[in-house]
């Protein structure tokens, strides 16, 4: 049996994900212990999201494998990993539009890794999520109603209301204010700590990812080109390079 | 007043169906063959809500499952039991469903109105080569069961099909239906195990209707192929669904009545124009009300609530 302590929650071995031609990632591996915040980071197109979609089941890797919690899980469908405790949210948002804002969590709780079969009880631990993110006065409107910093917030509520143990955020803070990053950020570390979840953030919000981090893994066309803390990161002449064009 | 309403609703389906029950102890042949036809009408519509109202994938060949229960019937006449064959009919569509419906719900939107309607017109015409290649034009049912045993059929047919979307829409099931209605990647991320969901619903939404067209052969006693597999069938159940509004039992009772009763007067009264005015009553729901009667009565309510 694995030891629960030192295995890591996630590995991701020799990742790689091919669309026709085009190489969206290649040979990327890391790991992420249980209780860690791990960021993302990498410019457009660098493969963020179809990590994020690769490790979800949302697509079938090309090459590689990824275990979680002891266990295989490249390959399977997306209800099957949630239902194991994988949880994303989208960068481009994708609400049940014409569901209320709790019901929109209702599906979360009965059918994620909760598997709150009753109604009540579902409901009940959608309100306290609700409750949690700062959204229980919003519990009956039409999620179709939110602003987008409203949606951006349900995307993170409704993958907490899954139960998941691993949640993996996708540019959750793009396109907010100052002040409503700053509500987010509060809101996730709450949340994080309360929960004892173990996170995966992409984030073009730099310094967001600085306080959140421990950790940051570096994307650039499809390969890992550094990890480390965000400070060595911010020095990295490889990751430099990328962003600013300096010769190093 | 939502609880009143709500009350006020079950006062009313419990007296419609209980009239419904006893009408061919009072009523003439002329009135039980009109609550015949309202009973399938609702019938058919509140088992395609099962599938479409619920998950979005708007099916334009639920005949097929109709025809093919009718079809059942027919080539089993005198041979098994009648109400074997008639169970058969139900069998038979919801494995037909089964079948298909793994391959079909693999596209989405406008793509799978076509498909399902396509899917109809390839069994219609199938059959129909088998029948002429069989040297049968039509055939003819001797020995049918009289009309009130047939009411009586079919009362519990659309009683099934009422207590089987009432049963779907508020279950962990039909909420997983609604939400990959809503977006279908978010649900299968969420956990909905979608793949399986909306191939039983479509299952669930198939299996009525082919009973339906089991029924409907003996009330007609004779069968053409083209008749049982009439597009129209379909095009008539979705327009009662769209005029009713809503994804519970309610929507598809309304609009089938509502249809159902102005088609009929229409006739009557303008028998020339029938088909003219109904086109246009039909367009002006859609473009005016397109939340149905439902939709009406809840933004009454809604603005009643507001001003008071």
């Amino acid at each position: 049996m694995n030891d629960a302590d030192s295995a890591p929650l996630l590995e991701v071995r020799d990742l790689g994900k091919r669309f026709g031609g085009l190489t969206a990632l290649s040979g990327v591996s890391f790991s992420v212990a249980a209780g860690e915040t791990v960021g993302i980071m990498g410019a457009n197109g660098a493969g963020k999201t179809t990590l994020f979609s690769l490790i979800a089941g949302n697509a079938r890797p090309s090459a590689g494998t990824i275990a979680f919690a002891g266990g295989r899980i490249d390959g399977l469908s997306p209800d099957r990993i949630c239902r194991l405790g994988i949880a994303r949210t989208f960068q481009i948002v994708k609400p049940f539009p014409g569901l209320t804002v709790l019901e929109n969590l209702r599906t979360a709780a009965m059918f994620g890794r909760a598997g709150l079969r009753d109604r009540r009880e579902a409901d009940a631990a959608a309100m306290a999520v609700l409750e949690e993110v700062g959204m229980a006065a919003l519990a009956s409107a039409p999620a179709a109603t939110l602003t987008l910093a409203g949606q951006k917030r349900l995307e993170v509520a409704r993958a907490i209301a899954t139960g998941a143990r691993l949640v993996l955020l996708d540019e959750v803070m793009a396109g907010l204010t100052a002040t409503e990053v700053a509500q987010m950020l509060d809101t996730l570390r709450r949340v994080r700590d309360a929960r004892r979840l173990t996170l995966i953030v992409i984030e073009h919000v730099m310094q967001a990812l600085m306080k959140l981090c421990a950790r940051i893994v570096v994307l650039h066309h499809g390969e890992r080109i550094a990890e480390g803390t965000p400070e060595a990161i911010g020095n990295d002449p490889r990751v430099l390079s990328v962003y600013f064009g300096t010769a190093a | 007043m939502a609880r009143w309403r709500s009350s006020a609703w079950i006062v009313a389906t419990a007296v419609g169906a209980g009239g419904l029950a006893v009408l061919p102890l009072f009523g003439n042949d002329y009135l039980v063959g009109v609550g015949l036809t309202v009973l399938m009408w609702i019938a058919l519509t509140q088992s395609w809500c099962v599938l479409s109202k619920m998950t979005g994938y708007i099916s334009l060949g639920h005949v097929v499952f109709y025809g093919l229960g009718a079809y059942l019937v027919v080539v089993t006449w005198q041979q098994v039991p009648l109400a074997l064959a008639i169970v058969g009919a139900g069998v038979l569509a919801a494995a037909f469903a089964a079948l298909v419906g793994l391959p079909v719900l693999r596209v989405r939107g406008p793509y799978f109105v076509i498909l399902s309607f396509g899917v109809s017109e390839l069994v219609k015409f199938s059959i129909m080569a088998a029948e002429s290649a069989g040297g049968t034009a039509s055939r003819i049912l001797f020995g049918a069961p009289d009309l009130g045993a047939i009411y009586f059929a079919m009362f519990a047919l659309a009683v099934a099909a009422t207590l089987l979307l009432m049963g779907v829409s508020r279950s962990r099931f039909g909420h997983g239906l609604r939400s990959l209605r809503e977006n279908e990647e978010a649900a299968e991320t969420l956990g909905v195990p979608v793949v399986r969901y909306k191939l039983l619903a479509f299952v669930l939404s198939a299996a009525i209707p082919g009973m339906v067209g089991a029924v409907m052969a003996l009330r007609s006693t004779y069968f053409v192929v083209g008749q049982v597999f009439d597009p129209m069938i379909s095009v008539t159940a979705i327009a009662m669904a769209l005029l009713g509004g809503g994804d519970d039992t309610r929507g598809p009772i309304l609009g089938t009545l509502f249809l159902f009763i102005v088609s009929e007067v229409l006739w009557i009264r303008a028998p020339l124009a029938y088909m003219l005015i109904l086109g246009a009553v039909l367009a002006g729901f859609v473009l005016v009300a397109p939340g149905g009667i439902l939709g009406l009565l809840d933004s009454r309510r809604a603005r009643g609530a507001s001003g008071a």
